[in-house]
């Protein structure tokens, strides 16, 4: 190149340049004329901020390309023709291919949506409604001494949510032929401290186990005679109850409760009436369980539910004590598919009952301390995710007349078609004495469960 | 009230006596990989606990009383989320009594956040089987989302212990780079799977088989959660024999029974995977049990 055409190149560059500089965003000596040394640093400057932007503008056509579905691969930038007479650029080499973290991009494109979905999603007024599912519990049952029928047992509504940071609530309500009640409608907190909760409203007290279970969601077909005679039926309360979760390496739950009764079907306490504090039901549990193996364990309970004065009782005491056990075993692996429980529960109802009738001669009632023992005892075997089979055995004494005794023997076969679907056979053989009878009772239970569900820990 | 009191002293007895020592932060994780991830992001300012031990089935790990004590000390509980626990966890938390670590308090690390879900449904129905609303929850078993899950862990933990946050993001970052290294080796060792066909017990494997390029072909449960019935099963063989599958993969908390049984039926190679770390005693960290996964699936089709 002649020296004359390199100087005209050199100022025309220069004249660019400074046109550039005045808007580059790197500092520069305006003060002095610039250098040559100093021109070609510049330029060089200029050179590799150009390569980032069309570095930039690649990248930026990439993410493009690749957020757009199906679209074709990015065809490279035609080059710019250079100027006549002037050797056009070398064309920088092709930039390597870029690594784009698609993990990172989606993120980034969800933190960017997310806001707007969660407020559409807000927008809706029944996104608070609470989660609701439907029960339906049906029995055939026939027996020697009750004939067949067909029992639409219960249609049950249960629906729960969260009240507030402090506490949540539930409720089941449940139709029957006899009509429509609420089964339990209660408050529990979920913020106190030290490993305390505090339950209010109506619930099912923490008297031993099964009699916390709803009928569909008992292991076989009825509850057992026991807690339909002590506790009378479901253990369902109004009341209050505390509960602690001791803070030690050993699980040990305790619980405090006051109520107005015990008992669904407990009767002798009217539960719409107001009453003396020591006409209430004061209940005492003690709950702790231990890990003899990875797969096996053992959950042991004692409950005392004392009532200091029951009114259609003269006012005498009332005071049933329970004891349970429960040994659970599920290989961890096949926790689903095998293993077995063996429930049991003992309770002795301990109480003043009526003795002879009053007559003119001794009109006054009279009253004799009666101790009455109960049981039962199931072993259930889980075979497959299907197949349950299990049996039953009971015994009873009743509570006016301890002499006069009931022993039951049920085996049962439950198919869980799904989680949410199960058919029951059973077959119970019922003796009693004072007056002997028998019976042979044979049931087939439909159960199934609509909508939200949950795994409760007092029912596992 | 001498009673009362004897009980009040075995309690005071049983009581943890390093209560007043130098306390380590209290992580209780759900399953084993998101203990593994945790260590690794926490280091020595944690002490990290698994409530399965890995060979469970995720739906199905069995409540036990010890679990309520564990989480009832937990500083945070971090779980795999998408309702993967639904079975287990929040029956536990509500056991736990614990607030710190109750759904949506800041100790609630979800894993998942940041992971791209698949399998989202677009029709919620119960005859669809056991839904996940939110997604196939089993992410786990891709490293790349597993690499997500450890940024979770890392802000989660960052969220809840702000002073440590910086050693909880520079020990992310470099767990991050080996899970980067190991994801470079495994997509190169898993070369030989691309392109293949499998059939899995439940739909646990999705996530691994768009990272490693194979085929998900169906399942032996007719439905997520529901067992197949025969003509599900007969149907399945002819399908497979028809499409030339040639893995059917039991996850190993599912029965080995009829998995034989499809394998048999149709000459495919029978493999035995676990799904989570722990499931198997050489899976006993997260690489380890990628790792596993990969060499086991390659070794049955490359029929070695």
């Amino acid at each position: 190149m002649h020296p004359s055409a390199a100087v005209w190149i050199r100022r025309i560059i220069a004249s660019a340049l400074g046109m550039l500089l005045t808007v580059a965003p790197f500092p520069a000596p305006a003060q002095q004329p610039p250098g040559d040394a100093q021109l070609r640093q510049e330029l060089d400057a200029v050179k590799e901020q150009l390569r980032r932007v069309e570095q930039q503008m690649r990248q930026q056509e990439e993410l493009i390309r690749r957020l757009t579905p199906g679209a074709p691969p990015v065809a490279a930038p035609p080059a710019t023709p250079g100027a006549p007479g002037v050797a056009a650029p070398a064309r920088p080499a092709p930039a390597p291919p870029m690594t784009v973290d698609v993990e990172e991009l989606r993120r980034m494109i969800l933190a960017d949506i997310q806001p707007q979905l969660t407020a559409a999603n807000k927008t809706f007024a029944s996104q608070f409604n609470p989660a609701i599912g439907f029960i339906v519990d049906s029995v055939f049952s026939h027996s020697r001494e009750n004939k067949s029928n067909f029992e639409f047992r219960s249609g049950e509504i249960g629906i729960s949510a969260s009240v507030d940071p402090f506490a949540r609530a539930y409720a089941i309500i449940n139709g029957t032929p006899d009509g429509v009640a609420v089964e339990e409608a209660a408050i529990v907190t979920t913020a106190l401290p030290w490993g305390f909760t505090v339950k209010g409203g109506r619930f099912f007290a923490e008297f031993g186990r099964l009699s916390t279970f709803h009928d569909h969601d008992l292991p076989f077909v009825n509850r057992p005679l026991v807690l339909d005679q002590f506790i009378g039926g479901e253990s369902q309360a109004d009341g209050v109850e505390v509960n602690w979760l001791a803070p030690t390496p050993q699980y040990l739950a305790l619980t405090l409760g006051a109520y107005n009764k015990i008992g669904a079907a407990n009767d002798r306490v009217d539960n719409r009436i107001p009453r003396d504090i020591s006409e209430f039901t004061f209940l005492g549990r003690m709950h702790t369980a231990f890990s003899l193996t990875d797969s096996l364990g053992i959950d042991l309970g004692l409950s005392d539910a004392y009532t200091p004065e029951v009114r259609s009782e003269a006012l005498k005491a009332r005071n049933v004590f329970g004891a349970d056990f429960t040994v659970r075993y599920a290989p961890l692996s096949q926790a689903a598919y095998r293993g077995f429980v063996w429930g049991s529960e003992f309770l002795v109802n301990h109480e003043s009952r009526p003795g002879i009738t009053p007559t003119e001669e001794s009109p006054n009632q009279i009253f004799r301390v009666r101790d009455a023992f109960g049981g039962y005892s199931y072993l259930e075997a889980r075979l497959t995710r299907r197949y349950y089979p299990g049996v039953l055995f009971e015994y009873v004494q009743d509570i006016d007349r301890p002499a006069s005794r009931t022993w039951a023997l049920s085996p049962y076969f439950t198919i869980w078609a799904s989680e949410f679907q199960r058919l029951r056979l059973q077959y119970t053989r019922l003796e009693a004495s004072l007056p002997a009878r028998t019976d042979d009772q044979f049931f087939l239970q439909w159960t199934i469960i609509m909508g939200s569900h949950a795994h409760s820990f007092r029912d596992r | 009230m001498r009673r009362l009191l004897l009980v009040l002293l075995a309690i005071v007895a049983l009581l943890p006596a390093d209560a007043g020592a130098a306390k380590k932060i209290q992580v209780v994780t759900t399953i084993p990989d998101l203990a593994d991830m945790t260590r690794k992001v926490a280091g020595d300012l944690a002490d990290v606990s698994s409530i399965a031990t890995g060979v469970e089935d995720i739906h199905a790990v069995p409540m036990k009383p010890k679990f309520a004590v564990l989480l009832n000390r937990a500083d945070v509980v971090i779980l795999m989320g998408l309702e993967a626990e639904h079975a287990f966890l929040p029956a536990l938390l509500d056991a736990s009594r614990n607030p710190k670590i109750r759904r949506d308090a800041p100790g609630y690390i979800d894993a998942s956040v940041y992971v791209p879900v698949l399998e989202v449904p677009t029709r919620l129905d119960r005859s669809l089987g056991d839904q996940h609303p939110m997604g196939n929850p089993h992410i786990n078993l891709d490293p790349v989302r597993g690499k997500s899950m450890v940024r979770a862990i890392a802000d989660g933990l960052a969220r809840n212990f702000p002073e440590h946050a910086s050693t909880f993001q520079k020990n992310a970052a470099a767990y991050t780079k080996e899970l980067d290294a190991a994801i470079a080796r495994w997509q190169q060792e898993a070369a030989p799977l691309k392109g293949k066909k499998l059939v899995s017990y439940h739909p646990d494997l999705i996530y691994f088989v768009e990272r490693f390029g194979l085929e998900a072909f169906g399942t032996i449960e007719m439905r997520p959660g529901i067992d197949p019935t025969p003509s599900h099963v007969a149907d399945l063989i002819e399908r497979m024999r028809q499409a030339k599958v040639e893995i059917v993969v039991r996850e190993r908390h599912y029965p080995a029974g009829l998995a034989e049984t499809v394998a048999k039926a149709t000459g495919a190679k029978l493999v035995e995977l676990p799904a989570m770390v722990g499931g198997v005693p050489e899976a006993d960290n997260y690489i380890a049990f990628i790792d596993y996964n990969i060499r086991t699936l390659v070794k049955a089709a490359t029929g070695g």
